[in-house]
């Protein structure tokens, strides 16, 4: 067990986490990560070295999986969530994820953001509804784009203003942590560029960013830290300046010159 | 046309006749697609003329006053009312009883069972339940329904028989449309932390709705034309409802499920076993009847899902 480095804002802790897909075959091997509380960190690598399927770690959507086994201590909040008995439901509340294909409901941008809360009971009346789609809205960088049609569907929407509702929904559940898989893996350059915006102002905020991401540029531009995955080691992480700019590891090193991935 | 400007650049470096090569595919291309449109011009034909001649021959009857209004044991003129009433309430009763269970069993099916043995078993015995001849099922349903729980020739046993051959598809036509959304729906509302219930109710069936309403009515027009497997439990005998009577035991009375009934396909049937004269007018008119309530429920089905879809995906 690594020793918990616990600074006062480490919010999610993993220690010897290891992921089996269908029993046997090892796809994560032992990682130990931490993440602070207002940072971005970013999960880079080769597709299929793991990074994703850590990330899905974070919220238990790995249990989602059958056949699927996490071993290790996944602390949040400095309490082992990785255990038979915890509440799934609740953790997910305040671990948001936003996926690699943009997910909009089949509902109106208003009901995609309102409809977990309300399931949740925590929207009372129609005035804290509005409120929150607005701060929702204006915090993903999407409200005065469709201020005027929150009552339309949101698969109307392209597919960066759809991602961003996404995120939009996400933040409306208030979670102190935001999981990010890809997410801009499938869209322009220009919404991949306001989506980086909307992760560095949401981690200003104080909410602690995990992204996946196989763009290493995407990676410098919105990153704090940097960890670097290799067939299902997590093989190196640190500062992002000084991962990308005195890589320690070789096979990180040719990662960054292009020699693989 | 691409194939003409590529066939210009005759041969290439490799000594290649790309434009002979450019030539052939195209003309494959053209027979292929000469095939396939007189395989669908054949198969549309063949539905045109089926439906054509049924109508030419039962339309005129079928539009005659009264036909559809007058009770098929009437003197003179004898209509088709009962037989009409009847299979709409048939109809009605079977996916009363057919589509909640469907729905229940497809939904375990897909989001709750565990990958096991098991499952495997039950979606092999839906599938097989989908290939019993329905003379069968109506044996079954006979022996079963009508004997052992003691219903009589009646109106929920044949709506039993009917549920026995339309659950299969019901519950195949559900499935499918919950594989069909898309598996990061179901992933984004799980990380929102809603349980599985939650995310099927709420997310899952509305994005399926349109597919699974289209099937349903699908399976309508399947079950609204069957006869087989309701001779031998709503009975051939028709009916002359009495749609005045206020007494649910009467036998006569339009809502006693414990009643017998006969549907226009099976009054198609009955009428061709006792030829008398006038009877083949008869039988084409009712033919007429139930061909265009079939191809309505058709058209009806994907006017429904279009709409559906479309008022989920634009408003």
């Amino acid at each position: 067990m690594a020793p918990a480095t616990a600074a006062r804002d480490t919010l999610l802790h993993t220690s010897g986490v290891t992921v089996r897909y269908d029993y046997t075959h090892e796809a994560l091997h032992p990682t130990t990560l931490a993440f602070e509380a207002g940072t971005v960190t970013a999960l880079i690598g080769p597709s299929g070295c793991g990074k994703s399927t850590y990330l899905r770690c974070l919220n238990l959507m790995n249990r989602e999986i059958p056949r699927c086994v996490v071993e290790g201590e996944i602390r949040y909040h400095g309490h082992d969530v990785n255990t038979p008995d915890e509440n799934l439901f609740e953790l997910r509340k305040s671990i948001g994820m936003v996926f690699q294909q943009p997910t909009p409901f089949r509902k109106s941008i208003r009901e995609n953001i309102l409809f977990a809360p309300r399931r949740h009971g925590r929207i009372k009346g129609r005035a804290e509804g509005d409120e929150l789609v607005e701060t929702s809205l204006r915090q993903a960088a999407l409200w005065d784009e469709v201020k005027d049609k929150l009552g339309q569907s949101g698969l109307g929407l392209s597919g960066g203003q759809q991602q961003r509702l996404c995120i939009a929904r996400t933040l409306a559940m208030r979670p102190d942590v935001v999981l990010f898989d890809e997410p801009c893996s499938a869209l322009d350059p220009i919404s991949t560029y306001s989506i980086e915006e909307t992760i560095r102002s949401i981690a200003q905020a104080g909410i602690c960013c995990v992204i996946v991401t196989h763009n290493m540029e995407q990676a410098t531009r919105v990153s704090d830290r940097t960890a670097f995955f290799y067939v299902g080691d997590m093989v190196e992480t640190g500062a992002t300046k000084r991962i990308f700019s005195a890589p320690k590891d070789q096979r990180l090193a040719d990662y960054l010159s292009g020699r693989f991935g | 046309m691409a194939s003409e400007t590529t066939a210009g650049l005759g041969g290439n470096d490799l000594g290649v006749d790309l434009g002979d090569h450019v030539r052939r595919i195209g003309r494959r291309d053209r027979v292929a697609t000469g095939v396939l449109t007189a395989i669908v011009a054949f198969v549309i034909l063949l539905l045109a003329s089926i439906v054509g001649f049924i109508l030419f021959k039962g339309l005129g009857r079928a539009l005659a006053p009264g036909f559809l209004t007058t009770s098929p044991l009437a003197d003179e003129n004898p209509g088709i009312s009962s037989e009409v009433f009847d299979s709409f309430y048939m109809l009605l009763i079977t996916l009363l009883i057919s589509v909640p269970i469907s729905l229940g069993g497809a939904i375990f099916l897909v989001e709750y069972a565990p990958d096991t043995w098991v499952t495997k078993a039950a979606s092999t015995a839906i599938e097989t339940l989908s290939s019993l001849p329905s003379i069968v099922v109506g044996m079954f349903g006979s022996l079963f329904f009508v004997v052992t729980l003691g219903w009589g020739i009646s109106i929920i046993a044949g709506a039993m028989a009917l549920t026995m051959f339309n659950i299969p598809i019901l519950v195949r036509v559900i499935q499918q449309a919950l594989h069909d959304v898309p598996r990061s729906q179901r992933d984004a509302a799980l990380a929102m932390g809603l349980t599985r219930w939650e995310t099927t109710r709420y997310v899952l069936l509305p994005a399926a709705m349109p597919a699974i309403v289209t099937g349903v009515v699908i399976s309508a027009g399947r079950v609204f034309g069957e006869a087989a497997a309701l001779i031998f439990t709503s009975g051939s005998a028709a009916v002359n409802i009495n749609f005045a009577s206020a007494n649910l035991a009467s036998p006569r009375n339009p809502w006693n499920v414990f009643r017998p009934a006969e549907t226009l396909a099976v009054h198609i049937w009955k009428l061709k076993m006792e030829p008398t004269p006038g009877n083949d007018e008869i039988v084409w008119g009712t033919a007429a009847v139930l061909i265009v309530c079939v191809l309505l429920f058709n058209v009806l089905a994907r006017v429904l899902g279009k709409a559906l879809a479309k008022k989920m995906t634009s408003e």
